[in-house]
């Protein structure tokens, strides 16, 4: 490998362009807050981030230090993105899930505490572990010290990328580009950057197969030094995320297959006893400590394979792509979805390129060769997008399969073009192919009308007010005794969780939704609430409650909410001592009276 | 570990880390301390204690310096909670001791050469520095920018009113809420009615974000247990209730 050298080339002029782009972002966002329609400051942003690093990465001058540097910029930059997003609150739906369990960790000082929304996170402390330690030492609250985590695994992810990269490469050139291409999958913007396990275990896995290459390349007397880093970095993981852990048995798994292939033998440097490892503690974790998974992951796996089969059959209508969940989400413009589409057609054009530069060169590299399956593998993802429960499944396998196609696109040469003799329009054509390829991804993952803030909290005469959702969570924490659990919809029931510090209900397990869907009350509802211990209802008119991703902001004038009947309120009502002890307009709480 | 610049700084970085971040009462600025302790100084001690006869790149060591300290918060965390509990003392001792015990090994096998990675000197010159300051400085406008809350002239603002008993008066007290979280400055009124009477009410401004609270007691005289109704008007429209919820007062005597 190039050492890399000191020189910082052009660092200085493009860190100052991306902090710019940033403060573009960052306007952007508080111009949405606002009312106004920032869209294109805020792609004009990201663009004034991303290009002329991608420019620069294609030079042949960089050195490998630069290019390191400018890699972490990008990484950096495009995290911050997301944080100037929402700050200082976090506003994704599993993001208040995952707080949750944090603050529980430094409340009462243990692990494995009760979740009642994603009751399989607390088996999967890791992130709230760590971020509880920022928390216990300074004082902090779970956002500040789950943006410092996570950012420090994003450090560590674009980093191990591109060390990842290099070494299978060869090239500081390739990996520059290889990680530069990493940023357009599809969750890297927003989904991978939110404080949530995956965004800690999947630069972790990343990290491990990058030391696992450079043990490979290393001399065989030098094993043992990997094995400490190796064996943390798989605990690591099986502790934090459950797929994650079961991506890395079963990569390290196909990597041994590989080296075995090639070279018929099982010894150095063919890594199956740490597949073996992998394995053994993933199934472990999973059969002693969060069986519950089972549950979790049964039916959202068994749901997708049979949206497969129904879409296949003709059974059910393909979905649509671009297409949110209920009527009132907006559609995705026209252009937004071009460039989506011909993100993934240039991405296609670079693995067609890369898989033949792949053959010529690298077929004898076992990295390369399993990079070269996860490419098309990728493609495969992309049809799970058509049925309608399996496009979730895709979306997610995308950022380890991204991996892969990162590297094959980057392999492909095609920034080597010279059209007319004129090696800067190759390059220039490949910084707007890198372009289009991060906006595209950031359209493909991510809902258009969430690519920007609404406003949670806004300024009048001076003072902040809050949204009805977080206005409530507020009051919660500062009125009802932390004991006391509602029962209430989605949104309304993760603000009450984090930052109201509540144990709150929601959704079909148990049947909350029903309940406050329901315009009559039926006789297995009281029963049920109180077999849940639940003391307090909240009952929200508003139909944008039940969408965890869009139900914690103010209703914007001209854009009412669809509200639901009246009586889903008031027949809380009619339940024997139930009386309303806060109504907000569309939200309202129900205290139960006590079981006799 | 004389001779092993690098572990010698690690271990007292550790060490003052440790205990800065815990003294000091601002979380800001806390954080400039326990963030290496946490996210660096446990990673690099235990990649110089694996690697202590090699000498790797320093872009390698980093990365693996930032991972492993994020592993040893993950399986540290598992650690405490079996043993004594997740407490700011408990981490601060385990971080640092791990930090020392994997100083030592990387010392004592390094031996008397000094294998620690050679860091980089970047030279950036007076332009360079001037530069990237500028983006410093525009990411952290960016940042302030997004945590402070703007003006939203087409969000729709509303009131909160509630009722809850007073905290240790066991229903004997109730305590009515009014908060408004309207765009402008509003008057309202506000009627609490206990029992058949109507015993309270009150008129006052409220700008956005203010919040009105009454406290009110069952009147003397009274038995048993007295419902509430607190209503809320708005000045403007002062026959259309704007809110009401509902609540009960337990007489005075009265066991709750």
């Amino acid at each position: 490998m190039a050492r890399p050298k000191p020189t910082t080339g052009y660092v200085a002029p493009i860190a100052l362009t991306a902090g710019l782009g940033l403060l573009a972002c960052s306007v952007a966002n508080a111009l949405a807050r606002g009312g106004s329609d920032p869209t294109l400051l805020y792609w004009a942003g990201i663009l004034v981030i991303s290009l002329p690093i991608f420019w620069r990465l294609t030079s042949r001058e960089a050195s490998t230090g630069e290019r390191l540097a400018l890699v972490c910029l990008l990484g950096l930059s495009l995290y911050i993105v997301k944080v100037v997003r929402d700050a200082p609150l976090f506003t994704f739906s599993d993001e208040l899930v995952h707080a949750f369990n944090a603050d529980q960790i430094t409340n009462h000082h243990h692990l494995f505490r009760y979740n009642p929304i994603l009751p399989v996170t607390p088996n999967y402390p890791g992130l709230e572990g760590a971020t509880s330690a920022l928390m216990g030492l300074t004082g902090m609250s779970s956002y500040a010290a789950g943006v410092i985590v996570v950012g420090a695994a994003r450090l560590s992810l674009v980093i191990g990328l591109f060390l990842l990269f290099v070494r299978v490469s060869g090239s500081a050139r390739t990996a520059g580009l290889a990680a530069a291409i990493y940023t357009g999958n599809f969750n890297f913007l927003f989904w991978g950057a939110q404080f949530s396990y995956e965004s800690l275990a999947l630069p972790l896995f990343v990290v491990l197969l990058m030391t696992v290459a450079e043990r490979d390349a290393a001399p065989r007397e030098w094993g043992r030094d990997w094995a400490l880093p190796l064996v943390l970095g798989i605990a690591a993981i099986v502790v934090t995320h459950h797929l994650t852990s079961y991506a890395v048995a079963v990569f390290l798994a196909l990597l041994a297959v590989v080296y075995w292939a090639l070279r018929r033998e099982w010894s150095w440097p063919n890594p199956w006893r740490y597949a073996v490892l992998a394995a053994v503690l993933a199934v472990g974790w999973l059969v002693l400590v969060a069986n519950s998974t089972f549950g979790y992951l049964g039916p959202v796996i068994g749901e997708a394979f049979e949206a497969i089969f129904n879409t296949a059959s003709g059974e059910a209508p393909p979905r649509g792509l671009f297409q949110g969940k209920g009527p009132s989400v907006p559609e995705t413009p026209l252009a937004a979805r071009g460039i989506a589409l011909l993100a993934v057609a240039l991405l296609a054009v670079g693995v067609f390129f890369g898989l033949r530069r792949f053959w010529r060169r690298y077929r004898k590299e076992p990295f390369a060769i399993i990079f070269a399956v996860a490419s098309i593998a990728f493609f495969g993802t992309l049809v799970l997008r058509l049925a309608p429960a399996a496009w979730e499944t895709g979306n997610r396998l995308s950022e380890y399969l991204f991996v892969g196609l990162a590297f094959i696109a980057a392999i492909s040469g095609l920034h080597e073009w010279r059209p007319l003799q004129r090696a800067w329009l190759g390059r220039a054509a490949f910084t707007a192919a890198l372009g289009v390829i991060l906006v595209g991804g950031a359209i493909a993952g991510w809902p258009w009308d969430l690519q920007l803030s609404a406003p949670i909290r806004a300024k009048a005469e001076g003072r902040t007010i809050s949204s009805p959702p977080l206005a409530l969570a507020e009051w919660a924490a500062h009125n009802i005794p932390e004991e006391q659990r509602f029962g209430a919809g989605i949104a309304d029931a993760r603000m009450l969780m984090t930052p109201g510090e509540h144990i709150a209900l929601a959704g079909k397990t148990p049947d909350i939704e029903d309940i406050l869907k329901e315009t009559e009350l039926s006789d297995w509802e009281l029963p049920l609430l109180r077999e849940e211990g639940i003391r307090y209802i909240v009952a929200d008119r508003r139909e944008v409650a039940s969408d965890a991703t869009r139900g914690y902001a103010f209703t914007m004038r001209g854009d009412e909410p669809e509200l639901l009947p009246l009586s889903t309120v008031t027949k809380f009502g009619s339940l024997p001592g139930a009386k309303r002890i806060y109504s907000s307009g569309d939200i309202s709480v129900y205290k139960l009276g006590a079981p006799r | 570990m004389r001779g092993h610049g690098d572990l010698r700084l690690v271990a007292a970085l550790a060490l003052l880390c440790a205990a800065l971040g815990l003294l000091i009462p601002i979380p800001g600025v806390a954080a400039i301390f326990a963030v290496p302790l946490a996210l660096l100084l446990p990673g690099y001690a235990i990649a110089a204690a694996a690697f202590a006869q090699r000498q790797l790149e320093w872009a390698l060591f980093f990365v693996l310096g930032i991972a492993l300290s994020l592993a040893v918060l993950i399986l540290g965390a598992l650690l405490l909670n079996y043993v004594g509990g997740i407490h700011p003392l408990s981490w601060a001792v385990l971080l640092v001791a791990i930090t020392f015990v994997a100083c030592l090994v990387a010392a004592r096998r390094r031996g008397p050469t000094d294998r620690g990675p050679r860091w980089p000197r970047p030279r950036l010159g007076a332009l360079g520095t001037i530069l990237l300051l500028g983006g410093v400085v525009a990411a952290i406008a960016a940042i302030v920018l997004s945590a402070s809350t703007v003006p939203s002239g087409d969000a729709i603002g509303y009131t909160q009113l509630w009722i809850l008993p007073q905290a240790g008066t066991k229903g004997h007290e109730a305590q009515v809420g009014v908060r408004s979280q309207q765009q402008a400055s509003l008057d309202y009124d506000l009627r609490i009615k206990i029992g058949e009477d109507e015993v309270v009410k009150r008129s006052f401004r409220l700008a956005p974000g203010e919040t009105h609270v009454v406290h009110v007691r069952a009147p003397a005289g009274s038995e048993g247990v007295l419902p509430v109704i607190a209503t809320l008007l708005r000045h403007n429209r002062p026959t259309s209730v704007y809110r009401r919820v509902k609540g009960s007062l337990v007489a005075p005597g009265e066991p709750r």
